[in-house]
């Protein structure tokens, strides 16, 4: 089989579940559920730190994850402090967290606020342990803090509730290393599907409240703040491609041993 | 139809072309790319390190002291130039020596000694005991002080089975990421740019 027919193939069966909707079944994991729950039983006022530690090329798998999470703390009346520990991040956070905001009419200064980007993540995330204006003390459009009147209140961890990380990296990692064991923070995470299995430790041993894993961690999350968006949508296309690979792994293991057989027995003498 | 959803089907088309095979168009989206990516992260950099951390508070608010770690950052620099090229050094000593003395306590915390916590507080599960033995036969495969021969051969035989299991959950979860991508751009060529999809 050409390559080329086998692009045509997997196009199709993405493209063609996008256009006519057949809504395959999805079930909520549990540490989609998890990541839900820590933000549910949050009280009205409580922040929560969210931090865009991506480049541009994950768009398409981490901002329906942001989305749904931007979403469901407006809906909660939590106040949101956004930031970006790789510079990529930086406008696609602004831009994300802008955009949720206005849906729910949240104020940028008293609901929202998003720092910028700061480099030498390892300093920064210690550093907002001590105090956020050291290691920010401007925001990204260059207001200081001081004059910020959300941040009077938010001077460290203290003040954070919960830290999100929306990330396609190992920066969670450093998270865990920093917020989670020296300043005993709670990490939820959500990350792009390549990454999720490096999280499962730190999950199954507490160190994260919950994982939201690609595409389908976002549909996931969808389907429990009851917000169908991008996730839900791709979430058909992406069952019927992996059906297609499934398929495309059997035929070519099968014409695999045909041909090895086949040789076999030209090789073989009568 | 705006300007910049035409642009961005343009190069979203020139990078798919790639697939039939390397052509000009693909190589000139390949380089914007690049050539956008670099020119966005010395901005953001500038805009948001240099600016507010050295320039600001060096001539708009005399905090001088902050001209020493400004000089450390020129000494970077002088890797280009092999006279000077020692100098150098000492920026890199310091970002060593300090970045190992906060990475080292911090690792140690969170990746061997709360890893290990959960492992065996987790042993009252069917779950933490498959757990236990995974990380057992799989730190017994990579242990090479003795033969991999015996009871010990086979303990480390059932670690390469779970390394394999890893290895495929990995990739599984890798196909998954790659096709959201493509499903992303689909969303928006036949979403935003086509409006099929509503």
């Amino acid at each position: 089989m050409s390559r080329q027919l086998i692009f045509i193939l997997i196009a199709l069966s993405v493209a063609i579940p996008l256009v006519i909707r057949i809504g395959l079944p999805n079930e909520v994991t549990s540490e989609v559920m998890q990541v839900y729950e820590e933000i549910d039983q949050l009280d009205s006022g409580s922040v929560v730190l969210i931090s865009f530690d991506h480049e541009a090329s994950s768009l398409p798998e981490v901002k329906p994850m942001a989305q749904a999470i931007l979403h469901h703390c407006f809906t909660k009346k939590l106040k949101v402090v956004g930031l970006a520990l790789l510079a990529e991040g930086t406008v696609i956070g602004d831009q994300i967290l802008r955009r949720a905001a206005n849906e729910y009419h949240a104020k940028y200064g008293k609901d929202y606020v998003f720092l910028g980007f700061r480099p030498q993540y390892q300093a920064a995330i210690l550093g907002m342990g001590e105090d956020i204006v050291r290691v920010f003390p401007q925001d990204y459009k260059n207001l200081p803090l001081e004059q910020i009147p959300m941040m009077k209140k938010i001077k460290n961890y203290g003040d954070i509730s919960l830290i999100i990380s929306v990330t396609d990296g190992d920066m969670p990692v450093w998270w865990v290393d920093y917020a989670v064991s020296r300043y005993h923070k709670k990490l939820a995470c959500a990350t792009t599907a390549v990454m999720a299995t490096s999280f499962y430790p730190f999950l199954s041993s507490g160190q994260m409240k919950g994982l939201l894993g690609g595409l389908k961690g976002a549909a996931e999350y969808e389907m429990l703040i009851e917000k169908p968006g991008m996730g839900q949508r791709g979430m058909d296309a992406q069952s019927v491609c992996h059906l297609v690979i499934i398929l495309l792994v059997i035929v070519g293991n099968i014409s695999y041993f045909r041909k090895n057989r086949l040789q076999s027995t030209v090789d073989s003498p009568p | 139809m705006e300007l910049g959803t035409v642009i961005a089907v343009f190069l979203t088309l020139c990078i798919f072309s790639f697939l039939y095979k390397d052509n000009p168009f693909y190589k000139f989206a390949e380089h914007l790319l690049v050539g956008i990516s670099v020119g966005y992260v010395l901005v953001i950099a500038l805009n948001t390190t240099l600016m507010p951390k050295l320039i600001n508070p060096v001539f708009k608010e005399g905090k001088f002291d902050y001209i020493i770690p400004g000089i450390l950052g020129l000494f970077m620099l002088l890797r280009f130039f092999p006279k000077y090229v020692w100098l150098s050094r000492i920026s890199i000593a310091l970002i060593i020596g300090a970045g190992a003395g906060v990475a080292i306590p911090a690792t140690i915390q969170a990746k061997i000694f709360a890893q290990m916590q959960a492992t065996m507080s987790s042993m009252a599960s069917i779950d933490g005991i498959i757990v236990f033995v995974g990380i057992a036969t799989t730190l017994a495969y990579f242990f090479f002080s003795r033969e991999h021969k015996g009871w010990f051969g086979t303990t480390a035989r059932v670690g390469t089975w779970f390394l394999m299991i890893f290895f495929g959950a990995t990739f599984g979860y890798t196909v998954m990421s790659r096709i959201s991508l493509l499903i992303g751009r689909m969303q928006f060529l036949l979403g935003d740019f086509l409006h099929i999809i509503k």
